[in-house]
């Protein structure tokens, strides 16, 4: 096992030895694999599933301290329908039902007084859900991610002084526990990766140069292969559009919005956006699945966003070094040329 | 001949270094204005541009007419179907009331959407989401990433160029926040060490006794190092120690003072206060409903539930002077976010440095425990 390590390692020529690697090379990668495997579960699984239990934990204590709350701006809208109804009864009552024109300019007048004042109401944050609609589990699992990530859709809100503090404390607490997950993630899914591409790398050069001999003796010269850039843009492009198709198909929104939505969203942005909400809001309930589904691809796409940073980072700090070792040679050359020109000049005065 | 050479070479030279320096100076300026004054500048004329783009985009749009045009539709619409209900019905009363409410629920679900969604704030009204002040908070909180989502981009176009923005802008931002971060924070040390410095002569003497019990540490870590077990040679560079630290110590001090964490979070609560009753006065909430604008916006998580500039659609304000305010309320808003979020990577670049000492310390404590054991 180990002297074939050796020959891996060093510039193996004989074909035997070859031969010997191809053997050997599926147990070794099968040992990787489970290594790999069981760091993953240790590393990652307990801070994930910390953040996912935080989540939950989070929307049960919102659901319990927002959910009893009364909704004052509920009452109000109630009772402004109340009064416009009583104000069409009257108009109703007081104006001859045959004179149409005169009834239908009074009840319009009710309905635009109605309208602005529900204006008003809907401008300081009502929405026309009641609290048991609005603070659903999904709902509220999606609030405490949106606090936790920073996203803040704003979709939900706190309403009560003790849910607002709540919030807070909620932030202060669950923002440093986030960090680490999306630092841990970050690391974890940058290694997998790492080896993922280095791994579609040599098989491709193993396609390219057919024999065995070349292919062990370009071996060394790949041991570390570092991913560009552009490979993570193209991962991020790729789980945008993802998740755009994704949504398009859970939901009744068009391409663009979803692009929005997902960009926005992994941006941190957060921006409130439910595109042409006449569909979904008329059909009443949102469904509670998609939301499920928003909460993993959002944690999940913090953890790529992670992942492209820490890859990209390692690549321009390559890059830069390359291009801090070509201008100093290239400051080398033309001093050496300008020595050597001095000195001609010299040598004929 | 050769003198003549000579002398023509030391003055080139000279001029060589004359004109060096003048090229230093300017480059040092140059990269003064580009690391501080001029990102500042860059990120102040991004958002000012972002702001005519998004006017230019969302503001020009039809959309205004078309919405209040289908409000009104709509409340042409209901009325009829109340002249319906109201003369083809039979004259119950509690019937009536039941099914004109139906209608009203359709009818308010309707405005709540136009409101929610298409900035509809009632007949009459001119919607001014998109004035200048409104689309600089906006592009403001796209680069920024708070994204209050009060104002939301409705065409295609408008959202696309929210996406182009987003992907330029927040490089830039960070940028913005890790140079006057890290700006702030030297200045701030710098000032923690002065008044330290000048407090008084017990904290000063402290602090050089703990200066010269480092100095001893590494003095004697060394030794340690050089020759295993002899302690004697440890006990002579004491007296190296404390001759060096009186001389040092003002160059030390600066490297050494840590700003602690303690001090951190209390200017972070602080200003996190300070812009609540500022925003109190300003915008008539209450004091802890501003003290919640102020986390949530300076932790980046932007509900948009309470927004700088909600005032506008009160009643009475409607002259040009309650404009102007508003305008100014905006300014203010965005250049207290801006402030602020520098002051946050301020306290943390200073904690981050107060932890890492701290750990230094601790590392160098249990060395120096399992070096007495031995």
């Amino acid at each position: 096992m180990v002297p074939v390590v050796g020959d891996k390692s060093s510039t193996g020529s004989s074909s035997a030895a070859a031969a010997a690697v191809y053997t050997d090379n599926p147990k070794e990668r099968l040992k990787e694999c489970c290594r790999k495997l069981v760091a993953f579960m240790c590393t990652q699984v307990g801070v994930g599933g910390l953040v996912v239990g935080y989540a939950v934990v989070g929307a049960f204590c919102f659901i319990q301290i927002e959910g009893q709350a009364g909704d004052a701006q509920q009452h109000a809208v109630e009772m402004l329908r109340h009064n416009c109804t009583a104000d069409v009864w009257n108009v109703t009552a007081t104006v001859n039902v045959l004179d149409e024109p005169r009834w239908r300019s009074q009840v319009k007048d009710a309905l635009l007084r109605f309208e602005k004042k529900l204006a008003l109401i809907v401008k300081k944050g009502y929405d026309g859900k009641t609290t048991e609609e609005t603070w659903s589990f999904s709902a509220a699992l999606m609030f405490s991610l949106s606090i936790f990530t920073m996203n803040g859709y704003g979709n939900v809100v706190p309403k009560t002084m003790l849910g607002k503090a709540a919030t807070v404390v909620y932030a202060v607490f669950g923002i440093p526990l986030y960090v680490l997950y999306f630092r841990n993630m970050g690391k974890v899914l940058a290694q997998t990766f790492r080896w993922l591409y280095t791994w579609v790398y040599q098989c491709s050069m193993e396609d390219k140069v057919g024999g065995g001999d070349l292919y062990n003796q370009q071996l060394p010269q790949k041991s570390r292969v570092i991913v560009p850039s552009t490979a993570c843009l193209w991962v991020l492009v790729a789980y945008v559009a993802a998740g755009t198709v994704t949504f398009v198909t859970l939901e009744d929104w068009s391409y663009m919005d979803c692009m929005f939505f997902c960009v926005t969203s992994l941006c941190k942005i957060g921006i409130e956006n439910f595109g042409p909400v006449g569909t979904a809001k008329e059909s009443g309930v949102i469904h509670p699945m998609n939301l499920i589904i928003k909460f993993v691809y959002l944690l999940l796409g913090m953890g790529i966003i992670a992942m492209c940073f820490d890859l990209m980072r390692e690549d321009v700090q390559v890059r830069v070094r390359n291009l801090k070792m070509d201008i100093g040679l290239c400051f080398e050359d033309i001093r050496l040329r300008a020595v050597a020109v001095y000195r001609r000049r010299n040598s004929f005065d | 001949m050769e003198r003549k050479r000579s002398s023509r070479r030391y003055y080139n030279k000279r001029k060589k270094t004359w004109t060096q320096q003048c090229k230093d100076y300017l480059r040092q300026f140059i990269a003064f204005l580009f690391s501080n004054i001029g990102i500042i500048c860059l990120v102040v004329g991004y958002t000012i541009a972002g702001a005519f783009m998004f006017i230019f985009i969302e503001g020009t749009s039809g959309n205004a007419v078309a919405v209040s045009e289908r409000v009104k539709a709509n409340r042409t619409g209901t009325a009829s179907r109340i002249w319906d209900l109201t003369c083809c019905n039979e004259y119950c009363e509690e019937q009536w009331r039941m099914e004109v409410q139906v209608h009203l629920k359709s009818f308010q679900s309707h405005v709540i959407e136009a409101v929610r969604n298409f900035s509809y704030e009632g007949e009459g009204k001119e919607m001014n989401r998109w004035s200048f002040s409104g689309s600089f908070l906006y592009s403001l909180s796209v680069i920024t990433t708070i994204g209050y989502g009060n104002v939301t981009p409705r065409t295609l176009l408008g959202k696309l160029a929210t996406i182009l923005y987003a992907i330029v802008g927040m490089p830039l931002f960070l940028l913005y926040l890790s140079n006057i971060g890290d700006i702030l924070a030297k200045s701030f040390k710098w000032i923690y060490a002065k008044c330290c410095l000048c407090r008084g002569c017990k904290k000063r003497r402290k602090r050089m006794l703990v200066i010269q019990r480092k100095e001893q540490w590494k003095m004697d870590m060394r030794d340690f190092k050089l020759n295993t077990g002899v302690l004697t040679e440890g006990e002579e560079s004491d007296d190296e120690g404390t001759t060096d630290g009186s001389s040092s110590l003002s160059f030390n001090d600066m490297q050494e003072v840590t700003v602690p964490i303690s001090l951190c979070l209390a200017i972070m609560v602080g200003y996190v206060s300070g812009g609540a009753v500022l925003f109190s006065k300003w915008e008539d909430w209450e004091f802890f409903d501003g003290s919640y604008f102020c986390f949530i916006s300076l932790s980046t998580i932007g509900f948009g539930d309470f927004v700088p500039g909600g005032n506008m659609t009160d009643p009475g304000g409607t002259g040009s002077s309650s404009i102007k305010s508003v305008e100014l309320g905006f300014i203010l808003c965005s250049m207290y976010l801006m402030l602020g979020m520098a002051l946050i990577a301020m306290c943390f670049n200073l904690m981050q440095q107060d932890v890492v000492m701290k750990i230094r310390t601790c590392t160098d404590i249990l060395r120096r425990i399992t070096r007495c054991k031995n």
